[in-house]
């Protein structure tokens, strides 16, 4: 296959153009600047990686997010970075011989594709609670990853399990992790996840040819390093003690922090605070919500999601941890009064010899 | 009134009660401004830029660097308290010593005192009766649980850092930073229902056998009527 550089030349663009490009790129992956020449070398001299991307139990809301991406743009990306050779949700009108096609794909480039897992597999009745192209998506997978380089998980389900693997579960989806063992994953959980993020985990792989630097956690450590609070631009008011109470309150109109209507920014890993939304415009807490933690697993089961802590399970009442400290505390205190009058009436007298 | 003889024994170290009052600082500290960080019930200086608002009077940023000052207290004295243990018998109370039959016969019969079955002057008597033996590991536990998760939290805001690197993965193995603030709370409302009871019933044993409880751990001697079981344990 071509190098990017070639393509580049073939679409007609600048050498000027092309470094511009190569120096935002190195930016976005969160890398030095002194890594610019690397990464133009890079681009000269890397040929472009075929991907096969895949689609499980999910909401597509990962491919959403990634066409929105400006910095590349995602036709970029896909055009000209990535050599996208499957993808059953853009190419659904393909039918039958798209799935020919990846099998090809898979022969072909054996050992040196990556594949791209949106979405995660259910486990319950073998498999049947999703299907694509006739077979269960647990196959699909499994025959996918079988002779991938690497695999990404894209967004929280395929990282985590998210909303359709939240209490109780009822088609035991797993996230990927579960079921691939024996490659590589990169996790780039979020509900979905950035648009920048995803791009930029693309990018790393293809132009240094390995995976990003993971956490513990198996996410990259350049986009999931932070806590959203620490990188929050509303941080200060938070410090300062300045909180929304209710959301129509004037503190909300003011923009106060929103820790006390349950922002789960303190608890919660992602690049919201400084790579924002659709070319950097927004993101949940500036639109004046409280971030829901969607990068972080399980966020479902931790609601609700307007409060600061969670309830515990108490028959017939709502009461969050605290409440239910401060009962428990009370009657401490009044046992101890009581066991203390007891224990004073039981040894008073004198002891019997 | 009969003169009842009554031998007083030197039990805790004044390294020990240093240690004890340290504790009950910081924890009390602790706790209160935990509660606060949990749900900040009085609003920030309004009418202040938020920047300088953080360096006015009692804000969310002040009572933070509080609990994180008592945090480091509580860790500093935990450590001293471990090395005060490695270098004196008596500060080896602590631990529950289950392999040994006086702890068996004082479990039975603390038990039995505390649920009125018996009479506090019945029985034997101890330097730790073994109820406080199986519960303060139990607490120390607690304690510990309080410093690794607490430091976890706080080592994240900087994932590359000494106190992530060396808290950090209890965030994970909690199930993730949520949960972690879930567990950091309820664990502090143990140890606060735990300094009730440890109240109480020092306050019942000092009205009852009138035997320096109290003060015991100001000047380190109690009295006792008979020759405690455990008495091997400090000397």
């Amino acid at each position: 296959m071509e190098t990017f550089w070639e393509t580049f030349k073939r679409h007609g663009v600048s050498r000027r153009d092309f470094l511009k490009f190569a120096t935002t790129v190195t930016g976005m992956m969160g890398l030095a600047p002194s890594m610019v020449p690397t990464v133009v070398r890079a681009m000269e001299t890397k040929p472009r990686v075929p991907v096969i991307w895949i689609h499980g139990l999910e909401c597509t809301c990962c491919s959403e997010s990634f066409i929105r991406s400006a910095t590349p743009l995602a036709s970029d990306v896909v055009l000209s970075m990535i050599s996208l050779e499957y993808d059953d949700t853009l190419s659904a009108a393909a039918g039958e011989p798209l799935e020919e096609h990846r099998k090809r794909i898979i022969k072909e480039y054996w050992g040196n594709y990556i594949l791209a897992v949106e979405g995660n597999p259910p486990l319950g009745e073998d498999g049947m609670y999703c299907i694509v192209g006739g077979k269960p998506f647990l196959e699909n997978l499994k025959e996918s990853a079988e002779g991938a380089k690497a695999v990404i998980a894209w967004g929280s389900c395929a990282s985590w399990g998210c909303v359709q693997a939240a209490k109780p579960n009822p088609t035991t989806a797993v996230p990927v992790d579960k079921v691939i063992t024996n490659k590589p994953i990169i996790k780039v959980p979020g509900c979905p996840p950035i648009a920048e993020v995803m791009t930029g985990v693309v990018m790393y792989m293809v132009l240094f040819d390995r995976i990003p630097p993971l956490d513990s956690q198996g996410r990259p450590k350049m986009f999931y390093g932070n806590r959203i609070h620490d990188t929050c631009y509303r941080r200060a008011f938070f410090n300062a003690g300045q909180f929304v109470e209710r959301f129509d309150d004037d503190n909300a109109k003011k923009g106060w922090c929103l820790y006390k209507v349950g922002c789960r920014g303190p608890t919660t890993y992602n690049q919201c605070g400084s790579i924002r939304w659709y070319n950097g415009l927004s993101y949940p807490i500036q639109a004046g919500h409280g971030c829901i933690g969607c990068a972080e697993k399980d966020f479902w089961d931790n609601g609700p999601f307007y409060e600061r802590l969670t309830n515990i399970p108490v028959p017939k009442q709502e009461a969050s941890a605290d409440k239910v400290g401060a009962v428990a505390a009370a009657a401490a205190v009044g046992g101890a009064v009581v066991h203390g009058v007891l224990s004073k009436v039981r040894n008073s007298g004198k002891k019997e010899e | 009134m009969r003169v009842e003889s009554a031998k007083k024994i030197y039990i805790f170290s004044p390294a020990l009660r240093l240690w004890h009052w340290v504790n009950f600082l910081t924890i009390i500290t602790l706790f209160a401004t935990g509660l606060y960080i949990g749900s900040p019930f009085f609003q920030g200086p309004t009418g202040v830029e938020a920047t300088y608002a953080y360096e006015e009077g009692i804000t969310m940023g002040f009572i933070r660097k509080v609990h994180f000052m008592a945090g480091y207290i509580l860790l500093a004295s935990f450590i001293f308290r471990v090395l005060i243990s490695l270098v004196s018998k008596r500060d080896r109370l602590v631990i529950p010593t289950f392999w040994r039959k006086d702890y068996w016969i004082g479990l039975k019969e603390i038990t039995l005192k505390y649920l009125l079955f018996m009479r506090d002057d019945e029985g034997h008597e101890y330097i730790r009766n073994a109820c406080a033996r199986t519960v303060y590991p139990l607490v120390y536990l607690a304690i510990l649980f309080m410093i690794v998760t607490g430091f976890g939290m706080y080592g994240m805001s900087n994932p590359e850092g000494f106190w992530a690197s060396l808290f950090g993965w209890v965030v994970w193995f909690l199930g993730g930073e949520f949960p972690t603030h879930m567990w950091h709370h309820w664990i502090a409302w143990l140890i606060i229902i735990f300094a009730v009871l440890h109240v109480y019933f020092v306050v019942r044993e000092e009205a009852i056998k009138k035997n320096g409880e109290l003060s015991s751990m100001f000047n380190g001697y109690k009295f006792f009527k008979k020759e405690p079981i455990d008495m091997n344990d400090i000397k």
